[in-house]
């Protein structure tokens, strides 16, 4: 007996080794039982836990929503949750785990760069989909991401125009934290402010994750700067704007305009230290669209806490569930590439408004929006683009809708 | 450059608030503390807590956490530390457990998450602790702009080191602490309750942790993960100080948060904190015993 | 032979055979999946064979070996992100990371050479063999380096662990700045996979899982044969008492530094073979948490037991992952890995390998050996 169970795993394990030639042994076939596996891959534990428990948690509901009202094609959602624990190790590990032992068609999961970089070998070589909810900073044209999330165009392509315009300012002293997303974002940010006629004083970074603003802010006093702006990301921003406020600068004068400052980091650093700056994102919880009141309050009521704020890659993180789902009922069977394809210009009325994935890069259209925070920690939206736009993820190599360099067949790479 | 001395003081004297605590267990104790974070963040979600609950200033709140984070370093020597005296290495990996218990704890809200109760002011999330406003409207004197809330650390950690100083020297406690520092067995046999002297040190150490907590949460985020990079900077500075050694904390807290802030503001942060390591390493290769320390065992 | 001399010694042959029987026999009883975490797993227990070494051996811990793990899988994963087909598609015949060409001055040439201030370094890596020797070499030269200046100076005990510790952030930091050549914080991923004479690893399949488990085999015997030398036997005796080795003539600071950079070699093959298995290498490899990670699998494994730290490693890793993949405990894991730790440390000082020596010396049959357990020293370092 036991040669044939030992034989039996062998040759499962050689099927495994030719894994690159036969890619779909992975795959279980759409599932005979009613049930379609799904992975959600976030961080329940470590320091990115205090966004992803949130994203992982909308995952899930945006899952129950669909089973409770008849699954998929008659299937329903089974989600299997990981734990990322923070950590790329161990989140190329889960990764691993979901894609070739529970052999599910896909993953939605990830909130940093750092993690879906970690996640993507997994993901390109076994030829499985992740979606991805988070804006990020784009350069990736991969056939196994779906993105939803803004890229940089979709932050800044009408923020710095309005930066210059509407408030009248001049002198950018742009901040970040210190990877690639603030490098790219400053690098967008440059030639947008150059192309309006303003220049920029300073870009200067600090370690993600650093709360010690003191000379940085010390920086920015002396720079003579009459704007900033901010791509300062995670807990680093509550040090950031406390020690802004502290200081004695304030944003009437000296507004700082972010691109990553959400519902949450105002939520912990007091309103009050925020009033009057301002944010771009696609996203806001102040949005007013009854279906974004009524996704908050089931939001609300599915965490158990009367309090919970909604933000742009939670938002991300719930509609991207339905994307999949209207993408799966297209495709008909639960395969990661009949998903893909099917997912090509998939439209969705999301809480936030209108969205549709790119047939071409994968991306998902948004609609750039610019708010006011006021003391109560909501914003007041100041500027909205009528329609949504079209994401550009090469966008800091000159790529237009008219021009682009990530196409279906892949990237363009004699346009870099 | 007066702005810049002060960040530097600013810098030192929030290094010296964490380490004041660590130097008082590591010193006295020979106890690697690796929980100190926690503790740090236990005062903190402490001050959340006093203004959740009973709407009390984060000021008022400084005696609260320092009871309650040194009631919980009094648990914890009890049941772990005490078993330890002596393996310092092995202080250090069990209390690297204590405060991964402690961190889960708070995310799990004590562990009532499983029966579905929520803990408002716990949870994996961030924590919003409110300032009183006098604390962050500066003002000018003389041309020079005053930061209250920094000025109010500095004040404060002034305090703490001179009543520490007051206790450790001119008391008839501090007089058997330094006792049991320089030779434990000694000191018992001369009559010295060992056990009771060291879990009171080890929770007077653990209260100072809790009050740098509340000035931390009052500028930094409150979050299960916020003490855990503090411990290291604070560890830095005391052994850069010298083992024991208050005037030595005090005097490597105040130069290596200088040093940071100047050169922060002539380059970059991430440069400082580069030139602060490499700085510590070379000071220990040339003085391991630390800067001011006495010939000891 | 005197190595058979008593039970003690039949039984650590035994459990050696053992280990080295379900390692080689793991293909046979795993898919490709586990097969390829218990890779990852098997390099954490090379980790723990490395802390053994320095630590319960040399009575020097080192709270940064996370440096050497992180220096080795830069190396080689910088030869692999050129192999990489991402790299051949940034506007050049030869091959350049893509990240470069994002950090890149607008207009720079799309040549290594060049295309950002110090690229030139990549260059030799384009030979993969370059980047497998440089993964044992720099480590080693490095820990030379930094063993000479500590162990002439006579620093010792818990002050090579801070300085350690200082300096595995240091160079951490340094890394996340220099973005322009090392892809900061996100790391190097897409990589290629490592091709040797015309074979491609993939980390799932059965070749790659002995191209991780004979070197820690080899490393484990290697070790074990190295602490058996005379050199090994000096080096425990500096270990007990360092000043008394040194008036009996040895050069205690040559011997220290002698294993603090063979822990440093094998520590930087664990971190090439991580990279094989894992395709990234990530700053995150230099993270405190990771290096006390490590001293704690070798705690629990047993210190000064090199068999038992790379089974506390495997162990520890494996219990995490069940834990952590257990629905009730997905959020409560890591307080069961924080307790175990806390109990180790308090009830099984000598860890796993303790506990069984225990078992073995109490067991009714066999030779006793005269003295007590004198071999598993309960306090090490300090």
């Amino acid at each position: 007996m036991s040669i044939t169970r030992r034989n039996l795993i062998k040759t499962s394990a050689i099927v495994g080794a030719g894994a690159l030639a036969a890619p779909y042994h992975f795959i279980r076939p759409a599932a005979a039982n009613g049930t379609v596996d799904v992975g959600v891959l976030f961080s329940l534990t470590g320091g990115l836990s205090i966004i992803e428990k949130s994203l992982s948690d909308v995952t899930r509901m945006a899952i129950e929503e669909i089973n409770a009202e008849g699954g998929v094609n008659g299937m329903m959602i089974n989600p299997i949750v990981e734990d990322g624990a923070s950590d790329p190790k161990t989140y190329n590990e889960k990764a691993s785990k979901l894609v070739i032992r529970d052999r599910v068609p896909t993953v939605f999961g990830s909130y940093t760069s750092a993690s879906r970089k970690a996640v993507l070998p997994v993901f390109e070589k076994r030829r499985n989909l992740y979606f991805y909810p988070t804006y990020y900073e784009g350069f990736e044209c991969s056939k196994n991401v779906v993105y939803t999330g803004a890229v940089p165009n979709q932050q800044l392509s009408n923020f710095i125009p309005w930066i210059i315009e509407n408030l009248g300012k001049k002198k950018f002293f742009i901040v970040g934290s210190n990877y690639i997303y603030p490098r790219e974002m400053a690098k967008v940010c440059k030639i947008l402010i150059e192309q309006n006629g303003a220049e920029w004083v300073a870009d200067e970074y600090l370690e993600l994750g650093h709360s010690e603003w003191g000379a940085m802010v010390q920086k920015i006093k002396d720079s003579g700067c009459d704007v900033v702006l901010s791509n300062v990301v995670g807990d680093s921003v509550v040090a950031f704007y406390r020690e802004f406020i502290n200081q004695g600068l304030d944003h009437d004068t000296l507004p700082i305009c972010a691109t990553v400052t959400s519902e949450i980091e105002i939520q912990a650093m007091g309103p009050e230290f925020a009033a009057g700056s301002f944010t771009s994102f696609p996203y806001f919880q102040a949005i007013d669209r009854p279906e974004n009141h009524a996704f908050i309050e089931r939001y609300r009521k599915f965490v158990n806490d009367p309090k919970a704020v909604t933000h742009h890659a939670l938002e991300s993180s719930y509609f991207q569930v339905y994307l999949w789902k209207q993408a799966l009922e297209k495709a008909g069977e639960a395969t990661p590439e009949a998903i893909r394809e099917g997912v090509k210009g998939q439209e969705f009325d999301a809480p936030g408004g209108h969205v549709k994935v790119d047939g071409e890069n994968l991306h998902t259209y948004l609609t750039p929006r610019i708010a006011q925070w006021g003391a109560d920690g909501q914003g007041t939206i100041v500027d909205a683009y009528p329609e949504p736009v079209m994401p550009l993820p090469y966008v800091a190599y000159g790529e237009t809708p008219d021009n682009l360099y990530c196409t279906a067949k892949g990237l363009d790479t004699s346009k870099l | 450059m007066a702005d810049i001395l002060f960040i530097g003081l600013s810098l030192g004297s929030i290094l010296l608030l964490i380490a004041l605590g660590l130097m008082i267990t590591y010193g006295a104790m020979g106890v690697i503390n690796m929980a100190h974070g926690e503790l740090v963040m236990i005062g903190a979600y402490t001050a959340v807590w006093c203004g959740l609950l009973f709407d009390m200033n984060m000021l008022i709140a400084i005696p609260v956490a320092f009871v309650v984070a040194g009631a919980l370093g009094l648990l914890i020597e009890r049941l772990v530390i005490r078993h330890l005296y002596g393996r310092i290495l092995d202080t250090l990996l069990a209390t690297w457990g204590i405060a991964i218990l402690i961190q889960q704890a708070i995310r799990l809200q004590f562990g009532l998450t499983f029966f579905d109760v929520n803990v408002p002011g716990l949870g994996p999330g961030l924590q919003n602790l409110s300032v009183p406003h006098w604390l962050n409207r500066p003002f000018d004197v003389g041309g020079f702009t005053v930061q209250p809330y920094r000025s109010f650390i500095i004040a404060l950690t002034l305090v703490l080191v001179a009543v520490t100083w007051w206790l450790m020297y001119r008391t008839r406690f501090g007089i058997q602490v330094r006792a049991i520092m320089r030779n434990p067995q000694m000191a018992a046999a001369c009559g010295i309750n060992v056990k009771r002297i060291s879990a009171l040190t080890f929770a007077y150490g653990s209260g100072l942790a809790g009050v740098a907590g509340v000035m931390m949460g009052g500028f930094k985020t409150v979050s299960p993960e916020m003490g855990q990079a503090l411990v290291v900077d604070g560890f830095l500075v005391v052994v850069v100080g010298g083992v024991g050694s208050l005037l030595g904390t005090v005097v490597a807290a105040g130069g290596l948060g200088e040093i940071n802030g100047v050169v922060a503001s002539i380059t970059n942060d991430i440069l400082a904190r580069a030139v602060m390591y490499g700085l510590v390493i070379a000071l220990i290769m040339w003085r391991p015993a630390g800067l001011f320390s006495f010939k000891q065992r | 032979m005197r190595l058979f001399s008593d039970r003690h010694h039949v039984a650590e042959l035994l459990a050696y055979l053992a280990f080295i029987a379900v390692v080689l026999a793991m293909p046979a009883m795993m898919d490709v999946f586990w097969l390829n975490r218990f890779a990852k797993y098997l390099v954490y227990g090379m980790l723990g064979i490395a802390i053994a070494l320095s630590w319960g051996y040399a009575g020097v811990l080192n709270l940064g070996q996370g440096l050497f793990f992180g220096l080795g899988a830069y190396m080689v994963a910088m030869s692999l992100k050129l192999q990489s087909y991402t790299s051949l598609q940034q506007g050049s015949d030869r091959p350049v990371p893509d990240f470069m060409l994002w950090n890149a001055e607008p207009g720079a040439p799309t040549e290594l050479c060049c295309i950002t201030p110090g690229s030139w370094l990549w260059l030799p890596f384009q030979t993969t063999w370059f980047g497998i020797v440089m993964a044992i070499v720099v480590p080693t030269v490095i820990a030379y380096a930094i063993g000479s200046a500590i162990f002439r100076l006579r620093v010792s005990g818990v002050y090579v662990a801070i300085i350690t510790l200082a300096l595995v952030l240091l160079v951490r930091l340094l890394i996340i700045d220099f973005q322009p050549i090392t892809n900061g914080f996100n790391g190097l991923t897409d990589l290629g996979w490592l091709t040797v004479g015309g074979f491609e690893f993939d980390p799932y399949m059965v070749e790659t899982y002995y191209l991780i488990a004979v070197p820690t085999i080899v490393v484990l015997l290697l070790a074990r044969a190295l602490v058996a030398t005379r050199a090994g036997l000096i080096l425990q005796s500096t270990r007990d008492d360092a000043n008394r080795a040194r008036y009996l003539g040895f050069d205690v600071a040559g011997y220290q530094v002698f294993f603090f950079a063979v822990s440093a070699a094998i520590a930087g093959l664990a971190g090439m073979l991580y990279v094989v298995a894992a395709e990234f290498a990530s700053p995150t490899f230099m993270d405190l948490t990771f290096s006390i990670s490590m001293v704690v699998w070798a705690a629990v494994g047993g210190r000064s037991s090199l068999l038992g730290a790379a089974i506390g490693a495997v162990l520890i890793n494996t219990i995490e992952a069940t834990a952590s993949e257990t629905e009730m405990l997905q959020e409560s894991w890591r307080a069961i890995i924080g307790l175990v730790f806390v109990l180790v440390v308090l009830f099984l000082p000598r860890g796993l390998a303790g506990l069984s020596h225990d078992i073995v010396a109490r067991l009714p049959f066999g030779k006793r050996r005269r003295e007590t357990a004198a071999g598993a020293v309960a306090n090490p370092a300090e």
